[in-house]
């Protein structure tokens, strides 16, 4: 499976312009033959958005969700967006658009609310992990903050996940001693974890550009299945990548390591039961 | 020194500049020169970003300014090759205070310089089509170091998050002459004035405790335990807390189910 990585800026707030980003990075990718093509979390309306969900949400009704739905004829298509659905509900989404229509919805789960992060105020947070099937493979996604809790991409372990699609908005921080920021490194552990331990082909795909002075990090990359980072986006600066997804790299890293097959969910479940119950 | 890496800081900060103007619909900048380290180092940082042809400076003494900061002030503007003005701004400081009858403070002059500068910058900046680029830093914000609707006044502040002691570190990587470096750093509002003297502590003092307390959300007790004094401690606490109306917009009144800078919540990015 060929995968594009679009590691992209988009405009604060204008969903037609950020969709003319998206229709130009879809066309070029669907004419080199990916199958896929995957943007950064809220990249069709961008990430500080305060009182402008409102006005960036996208609903089953919008003329750019149906101009997406006809856009994913001959391409996948992961992007992120405000979704409003019921009418004054909000949610921190990754849609999934296939042949036309869209194909899978994922509703971040854990919304960063501290410091700079004011998600919770804007959005309701969403309450499952839930892959599909897709091109041979089961995909389960993954926004931002959800990658740094390891019991996410455990439960899509657990369903039999060998795709992880991990969308972010990680603005970067905590200039100490390093060339890099310690926030992007945050990701890339996370991101081995996954690929390692759970077998995955590991895509994470993070933005660029700056919103009131936070700067956003890039360094997208991919981790196949039983190995570290293999392929790296530019920290930074706007960068599209298309990474070959082999389908046989999940079987043999589960016979390097059977996690899979020594995992044991009826003790996690019955040790959390009695964590919170007893 | 708090730990820090100079150069991706510098990336970091030119990415900034350049966006920040470009989302904006700008090409060019204006900046102030003084003749001192910060904006020398916010000159360095904004030519990298946009280049020396972009960019305008003002130098802006006053009759009592030392002559070596103009100096110093001519020398980075040469060696990174941007054109510069020079406006004495005696006559405006001066003939407003003819008018004043009562006796004048230091204080009172040097505000009254700096909110002057401010008005000559933002005349060029429209009549050039071009931003503001601040040069205060994250000492002075956090202290309150500066004069309200003055110096502080810009469209943009790209070494607001950088301490004084990590201003100097950026600016031994980036071509700026010895002599700025090397001198005390002054707000040169009055004859001798220095900003430690001032502060009442040094900058590599003052940026340890800022640096433990703000960033590293040290409490009180911990401090103490650290060696600090526990009056310099509140003190410096003290100066954060009576300082902050400077880092944030007046209060609005609240009448209305929304309202300005309460509840109609927009980023200053809106739509860029």
């Amino acid at each position: 499976m060929k995968i594009t990585i679009a590691q992209i800026s988009p405009v604060l707030g204008d969903l037609e312009a950020n969709y003319d980003m998206h229709k130009l990075n879809v066309e070029q990718a669907r004419d080199q033959g990916s199958q896929l093509i995957v943007f950064p979390e809220l990249s069709l309306s961008g990430y500080q958005l305060k009182d402008m969900v409102e006005e960036t949400a996208l609903t089953p009704s919008h003329k750019i969700f149906s101009d997406l739905c006809q856009l994913s004829n001959g391409i996948d298509i992961l992007l992120g967006a405000p979704w409003e659905e019921p009418s004054g509900i909000f949610y921190n989404a990754a849609l999934y658009f296939a042949e036309g229509r869209l194909r899978h919805i994922h509703r971040k789960v854990q919304l960063p609310n501290f410091g700079m992060f004011e998600e919770a105020m804007i959005f309701k947070p969403g309450d499952t992990f839930v892959p599909f099937e897709r091109h041979g493979h089961r995909i389960g996604l993954l926004i931002c903050r959800e990658i740094l809790f390891p019991i996410n991409p455990y439960l899509l372990f657990m369903q039999n996940t060998d795709v992880i699609l991990a969308v972010s908005n990680s603005p970067y921080r905590g200039i100490r001693t390093e060339g890099d920021y310690y926030s992007l490194k945050l990701w890339e552990r996370m991101g081995e974890i996954c690929s390692i331990h759970f077998h995955q082909h590991y895509l994470f795909v993070n933005r660029t550009g700056f919103e009131d002075g936070i700067g956003f990090g890039g360094g997208s990359f991919y981790a196949p299945p039983g190995q570290s980072i293999q392929e790296r986006a530019p920290y930074y600066d706007p960068h599209v990548m298309t990474v070959n997804i082999d389908p046989f790299l999940t079987r043999r890293a589960r016979l390097n390591g059977h996690y899979l097959r020594d995992d044991k969910p009826e003790m996690v479940l019955k040790e959390l039961k009695r964590i919170l119950h007893d | 020194m708090i730990e820090f890496h100079p150069e991706t800081a510098a990336g970091t900060i030119t990415r900034f500049i350049r966006e920040t103007l470009d989302k904006n619909g700008f090409k060019r900048a204006v900046i102030g020169v003084s003749g001192g380290i910060d904006s020398a180092l916010v000159l360095a940082l904004t030519v990298d970003a946009i280049g020396a042809e972009n960019i305008h400076a003002l130098m802006l003494p006053y009759r009592t300014s030392a002559p070596s900061s103009l100096i110093d002030a001519r020398t980075i503007c040469q060696n990174l090759s941007v054109i510069w003005s020079e406006i004495d701004i005696s006559p405006m400081v001066d003939g407003y205070f003819a008018q004043v009858k009562a006796e004048v403070s230091p204080k009172q002059i040097g505000n009254f310089c700096a909110r002057q500068r401010m008005a000559v910058l933002y005349d060029h900046s429209e009549k050039q089509n071009a931003l503001v680029i601040g040069t205060s830093n994250k000492s002075e914000i956090l202290i309150g170091y500066s004069t309200v609707f003055g110096d502080s006044a810009a469209s943009m502040y790209p070494i607001g998050d950088l301490y004084k002691t990590q201003v100097f570190a950026l600016a031994e990587i980036l071509p700026i002459p010895s002599s700025i470096i090397k001198k005390a750093p002054s707000a040169d509002l009055w004859q001798n004035q220095t900003d430690e003297a001032d502060i009442g502590l040094s900058y590599a003092h003052l940026d340890e405790l800022l640096d433990l307390m703000v960033d590293r959300r040290m409490t009180r007790a911990e401090l103490i335990d650290r060696g600090f004094d526990q009056n310099e401690i509140d003190a410096l606490k003290k100066r954060i807390r009576l300082s902050h109306f400077k880092r944030t917009m007046p209060s609005v009144c609240k009448i209305s189910a929304r309202s300005a800078g309460i509840d109609f919540r927009y980023p200053r990015d809106w739509g860029k």
